[in-house]
């Protein structure tokens, strides 16, 4: 009996003991906060992949330079590393199962292919690390049900939202251009062509079209919809079948090392002398550089671009963002690193607002953030994520280029929205329209 | 009904693509049928005569076609240094190790490539570009006449040197029988890296006409044309360079057809149905013999 007693105090002392080991061992002040990036070093989408990188720099290096995250009264410093997807999806499975599982990073940022960031979506969803997705725009990233999406938020625009944009524009602008120029009455349908890369971002794309043309009832006819795959450089047999079907312009859902070689067999080869209307990926400065005299008149759908800005707040934001990444890279951010310089703007908000670390307590916070915007328009002026999908939105502009002899390049010009136009959208002389 | 002009600006694409394949494909199929090795990092000496024919146009901003010739030399010099130094030494032990070398080389010539040049996509501008010559009923890009025309240039200096030379006659005896050439005192040590040496050169000028007509290149490009021109040595006969000439015709015809008539995502498709029908009905190839 006696032994049974000392055996309950000795539990006692022993269970008091553990109960002031278990407060000791209460996560102490963190001495860094890691930030994963996932970006394509290398690759065919490297081009992007190391904008996406080097931008996510410049914002640690800001964030640093304020002493770090504020973090329970105190500052915190981000350390950035960087999970290089390879621009495949097996490089995507490998970079992400490193920087959860070997480095274990707080939170994520990156991730620029859709059909590489979906395929390893499934590591992230089961560790449930926070991943603030700035690249890749097809909405499965956040919709798709097989499954559990909930630690992953989209912080650019899908191309649900950009294809209809794209295609809206082409109705209210560029279609009663056309019309005007060779004096075609108001109802003559527009002929538009469609090639895109068959993967999730293209087929995003061509059913973003599809549907707006059938939802709004535009008077937009699709005479072709050619597709090519991944990492296609020669476009001339797809481009031979667009010009037999007579288009007044061409949309093309591509990545910028796709979209420069296309537009250009298809002015210089094909002799398509009609509007290139281009995915924002495209606004890059490797983009302008491949394009050269042949961008002359073409469209890029943007949000940022390396060579211009709205007029307005963001204007001074958007410089000050570029002067430093070229003073420290020697050469221009583009779009992909402009969100993603931002993504890591929100995961820095994110874990300053959620004073911890804690995933689940993370992802709370983004599902709560009500942040102003840093250096790309959004809409109503602030970073937060809708309820559904946990999409940011964005607002969007269309550019068009002007062949500069001078530099040897095009350069764009904001013509639509009317809020933040510089000059009016106009078809060059050379243009030649579909079948009146 | 399909509009012929059409048709035939699509075989004319075809021919393009086809003469990168020809290049390609018979400079592997040279080597194969002298050493019989398997050289999957065949791809990288075109990606690496691509970039030296655009580096030496960034510097100078000479012609590139005139810049074929320093790329098809120096893809010598390369080409005997590999042989010399990777293959040799493996020749006549298993496949296996030829296959595990080459893998080894591709990963070599790519992350050097992407430390000398970078890993980013490029492009140059042919001094051509925007000239167009009707033919027919076509407007065809001079660039690609120009192509077709040094493709068939090169190919008859291959025939002629094959043909007519003392050196090209030993190289094929050395092909057909090599113990039968050793007997009657050819070096055929010197024919294995005369070979390779010439196969590399065949695969830079493939990469020069490759940058020239205006496709971006980067570090990666080799992998897909090595591929197709396995596929189409395999197509055509292994050892046979007709084989190889008619095979990469008819893949870069048959791509492009596949493209405009079932989509671009059938375009790689395309070739392997064909290879694969052909080698039910025709195990050897079109051209190859038993044995081989």
């Amino acid at each position: 009996m006696k032994y049974r007693a000392l055996f309950i105090v000795i539990l006692l002392i022993a269970a008091f003991f553990a109960g002031c080991t278990q407060q000791a061992q209460t996560p102490a002040q963190p001495t860094e906060i890691k930030i994963g990036v996932i970006a394509s070093l290398t690759g065919p989408a490297s081009n992007v992949g190391k904008n996406m990188w080097q931008s996510a720099q410049v914002a640690a290096d800001e964030i640093n330079a304020n002493g770090g995250i504020s973090f329970k009264g105190s500052k915190v410093p981000i350390k950035l590393i960087v999970g290089d997807d390879e621009s495949t999806q097996q490089g995507g499975q490998k970079a992400a199962t490193q920087l959860i599982t070997g480095d274990k990073v707080d939170i994520l940022v990156g991730g620029y292919s859709s059909a590489v960031t979906s395929a390893y979506e499934q590591t992230v969803a089961e560790y449930k690390v926070p991943y603030i997705v700035t690249g890749a725009s097809s909405p499965i990233i956040t919709h798709r049900t097989d499954i559990d999406t909930s630690y992953i938020f989209h912080h650019c625009p899908t191309t649900d939202s950009y294809g209809m944009y794209t295609t809206t524009f082409i109705d209210q602008v560029v279609r009663p251009a056309v019309n005007k120029k060779i004096g075609a009455a108001a109802d003559r349908p527009f002929r538009l062509a469609l090639i895109y890369q068959d993967t999730a971002f293209g087929k995003g794309v061509q059913t973003a079209v599809n549907d707006t043309i059938t939802k709004n009832n535009l008077n937009i006819q699709l005479v072709s919809q050619q597709s090519f795959k991944m990492g296609e450089s020669d476009f001339r047999t797809p481009l031979t079948s667009i010009k037999a079907a007579k288009p007044d312009a061409v949309y093309i859902a591509a990545f910028p090392n796709e979209g420069a070689p296309l537009i250009s067999q298809a002015r210089r080869d094909i002799g398509l002398n009609t509007i290139f209307l281009s995915v924002e990926n495209n606004d890059n400065a490797q983009f302008y550089k491949d394009l050269g005299q042949y961008g002359e008149g073409a469209i890029i759908e943007s949000r940022f671009s390396p060579y211009t800005a709205p007029v307005g707040v963001l204007a001074n934001t958007q410089s000050k963002f570029k002067n430093s990444y070229n003073a420290r890279f020697g050469a221009f951010p583009d779009m992909m690193g402009a969100s993603t310089y931002e993504g890591v703007y929100i995961a820095a908000k994110a874990i300053e607002n959620s004073g911890t670390t804690d995933k689940a307590t993370v992802r709370q916070a983004l599902i709560d953030l009500n942040m102003p915007q840093v250096i790309e328009a959004m809409k109503g002026g602030t970073i937060s994520f809708g309820k559904d999908f946990r999409e940011s939105q964005f607002d969007l502009w269309m550019e068009q280029l002007a062949y500069n002899q001078t530099i040897g390049e095009s350069r764009p010009t904001i013509v639509w929205p009317d809020n933040l136009k510089v000059t009016g959208f106009v078809l060059p002389d050379w243009y030649q329209p579909g079948s009146p | 009904m399909y509009d012929l002009g059409i048709l035939l600006q699509i075989v004319f694409w075809g021919l393009y693509a086809g003469c990168i394949y020809i290049l390609l494909a018979t400079g592997l199929n040279l080597i194969f049928g002298v050493m019989k090795i398997v050289n999957f990092a065949h791809g990288e000496f075109l990606m690496i005569g691509a970039y030296i024919t655009a580096t030496v146009f960034f510097l100078t901003g000479f012609n590139p076609y005139a810049i074929i010739l320093l790329s098809m030399l120096t893809l010598i010099g390369i080409g005997a240094i590999v042989e010399r130094l990777c293959f040799r030494p493996i020749l006549g032990t298993s496949k296996l190790n030829e296959i595990f070398l080459s893998i080894g080389l591709i990963y070599i010539f790519t992350n050097s490539a992407a430390m000398i040049w970078g890993d980013e996509w490029q492009s140059i501008k042919s001094p051509y570009q925007g000239i167009a010559v009707p033919v027919g009923s076509l407007n065809i890009p001079l660039d690609y006449i120009i192509i077709i025309v040094v493709t068939t240039v090169i190919l008859c200096g291959l025939y002629l040197f094959l043909k007519k030379t003392k050196t090209g006659r030993e190289m094929r005896a050395t092909s057909q029988n090599r113990k039968g050439a050793m007997l009657v005192g050819i070096n055929v040590e010197r024919m294995d890296i005369l070979s390779f040496g010439i196969g590399c050169a065949l695969a830079a000028a493939a990469g020069t006409l490759w940058v020239v007509s205006g496709q971006v290149f980067n570090p990666y490009m080799g992998s897909i044309p090595a591929v197709k021109a396995f596929a189409i040595i395999i197509l055509g006969g292994l050892g046979s360079i007709p084989g190889a000439i008619i095979g990469g015709l008819l893949y870069g015809i048959a791509e492009n057809g596949a493209a405009y008539f079932l989509g671009g995502v059938w375009k790689d498709a395309i070739s392997f149905i064909i290879l694969i029908i052909v080698l039910i009905i025709r195990p050897t190839g079109l051209f190859g013999e038993s044995g081989e």
